[in-house]
């Protein structure tokens, strides 16, 4: 198991809300949506861009680069020009405080 | 050249910049230059996401502040891992910390004939003034980008190289810089070939701390006279902590040549911007590039090669591979501008992937002005075919000792080309140790 990095404070991100945080020197983007917290790489798999700078449309976010589209639970791609998944973090809320265990296998 | 205070300001900043570059021993119109690049500095955003050369090059989590612009010289010289220092017997050497000089020596016969390797900045003060103002930043556009401008206002120490006229050396020049942790190196360094004369420079950096963070933001002005002939080999192979932006520019006269070879090894992140001007005729570049990238290393590489005038050759191969998470970027342009008839250029980048998540972008580029040119380009990105890796095992060879093999048989196209045999060791050395076995 992986070291928990505390990112924010559960009242910082509205909900629906997304933003980046540096962890560990990976930028991650952290999503809030309908009471629950997610975690994937701020990566776009088609051409590097910053996923959390798209919108955020329920559980998808838009590449603002080319359109392509994620699942922000798993980090699947899910259209073109994209095809392979961004890395996905586990997310754990105590309290107050929202931390992330960042995946180093990915 | 000590600050006289060691609780000064020394970080980039406004306070750091007036104690560490302006109030130096300097002649006026350095400290004018240092003024204006200072500005520039200020008003030049950092770089980011939105501009077309930085859009492949994360630099969100690094953070300038965190670095010194100077640091006092340690009590003790550390031991400094070179890889080339045993390897070369040389005409003359300089040993840099964090950009400035720690000691120098140079064959006696060759001071002689006015031949120099030293500290820049010391040598404006003793004797070379003059020559060193019309060349200093005078190839070097130090309003680039604001990496640019920051290394123009707040360089200290550096390394100046003079071979004059019609003078050979037949051993290599060797300039070592190493960093300390959490230090900066902003070191500039100029070589100045005049007409006719002959040289091998070779630069290598290293971090003395295996794994500390530190920071380069560097610059390298090559100025070949007429005739004159360099060959220049740059191993960057700091540690994987390391930021590296590096500008580096050679202006080559006529019936000048340069081969130019680059080792792209160590770094966290690395923004390199390599410019190679051909501006006489019949001038003649050839570049050479061996990347190795793993890890999460980010290396990003920008060459231009530029033809200025008529009946001028530039040859580039780069050659890359990656693996684990490791990414990079090689955007290659030829220009060539109106009237440079009879241009010559060439250009090439292949990587190997040695892992399924390692990414590379290669884009060549052609810009073309003038009718009758030939010029070429190409670039490549594949895997290792795993059938040749299990032909090699058959044979006795472990799955490492067989990735191992593929991988120097891919660069040995490139090394091929480099002609200071140490140096191609080294690189071959430095290669092999660092491959793991493919994860197909």
């Amino acid at each position: 198991m992986g070291e928990l990095i505390r990112v924010c404070s559960v009242s910082d991100l509205p909900d629906p809300g997304k933003s980046v945080f540096d962890v560990n020197g990976r930028m991650i983007a952290v999503f809030h949506v309908s009471g629950t917290f997610w975690a994937i790489d701020d990566m776009c798999t088609h051409d590097g861009g910053p996923l959390a700078e798209g919108e955020l449309r329920g559980y998808t976010i838009i590449c603002p680069r080319h359109g392509a589209q994620f699942d922000i639970r798993t980090g699947q791609a899910k259209t073109m020009p994209a095809v392979r998944a961004t890395p996905a973090h586990k997310v754990v809320v105590k309290g107050d405080d929202v931390f992330v265990e960042v995946n180093e296998d990915v | 050249m000590m600050l006289p205070n060691l609780n000064l300001d020394v970080s980039f900043t406004d306070e750091g910049f007036y104690n560490v570059a302006y109030h130096r021993d300097q002649p006026d119109w350095l400290k004018e230059l240092r003024q204006r690049a200072y500005v520039a500095y200020e008003e030049l955003p950092m770089p980011n996401r939105s501009m077309e050369e930085w859009r492949r090059t994360e630099l969100r989590q690094f953070r300038l502040l965190q670095f010194r612009a100077w640091s006092p010289h340690p009590e003790q010289s550390p031991q400094i891992p070179s890889q080339l220092a045993s390897r070369l017997a040389t005409s003359g050497s300089i040993v840099t910390l964090n950009g400035r000089k720690l000691n120098s020596q140079m064959d006696p016969a060759l001071v002689q004939q006015g031949a120099l390797i030293d500290c820049l900045e010391h040598s404006i003060l003793n004797g070379w003034e003059s020559l060193i103002r019309n060349h200093l930043f005078s190839v070097l556009d130090w309003k680039y980008d604001k990496f640019a401008a920051m290394h123009a206002a707040f360089w200290t120490g550096g390394v100046f190289v003079y071979v004059p006229k019609g003078v050979r050396l037949e051993k290599p020049l060797l300039h070592v810089a190493a960093l300390t942790s959490g230090q900066s190196d902003l070191g500039h360094t100029l070589i100045v070939l005049d007409e006719d004369s002959e040289a091998t420079v070779v630069t290598e950096t290293v971090s003395v701390d295996p794994a500390a963070t530190g920071l380069y933001c560097g610059g390298i002005e090559i100025i070949l006279r007429p005739g004159a002939k360099l060959r220049y080999v740059n191993l960057q192979n700091w540690n994987q902590a390391t930021y590296h932006f590096a500008h580096q520019k050679a202006i080559v006269g006529e019936r000048a040549s340069l081969e130019w070879t680059l080792g792209a090894l160590g770094g966290r992140l690395a923004k390199v911007n390599q410019h190679l001007v051909l501006d006489g005729p019949e001038s003649e570049g050839i570049v050479n590039g061996v990347m190795f990238a793993e890890g999460r290393q980010h290396l990003a590489y920008h060459t231009l090669q530029h033809h200025r005038t008529a009946r001028t050759k530039s040859d580039l191969l780069y050659k890359g591979a990656l693996q684990d998470h490791s990414h990079l970027v090689w955007r290659g342009m030829i220009r060539v501008e109106p009237g440079a008839i009879r241009a010559d250029g060439y250009q090439r980048n292949d990587n190997l992937m040695l892992s399924q998540t390692a990414r590379t972008d290669c884009i060549p580029g052609l810009e073309i002005l003038a009718d009758d040119v030939r010029c070429t380009h190409g670039a490549t990105a594949g895997r290792v075919d795993e059938e040749e890796i299990f032909y090699c095992q058959t044979r006795g060879l472990t799955r490492r000792e067989a990735t191992r093999l593929v991988v120097t048989g891919f660069f040995q196209q490139v090394l091929d080309r480099i002609t200071v045999d140490s140096v191609r060791d080294a690189l071959t050395d430095i290669i092999q140790h660092r491959v793991r076995e493919y994860q197909g």
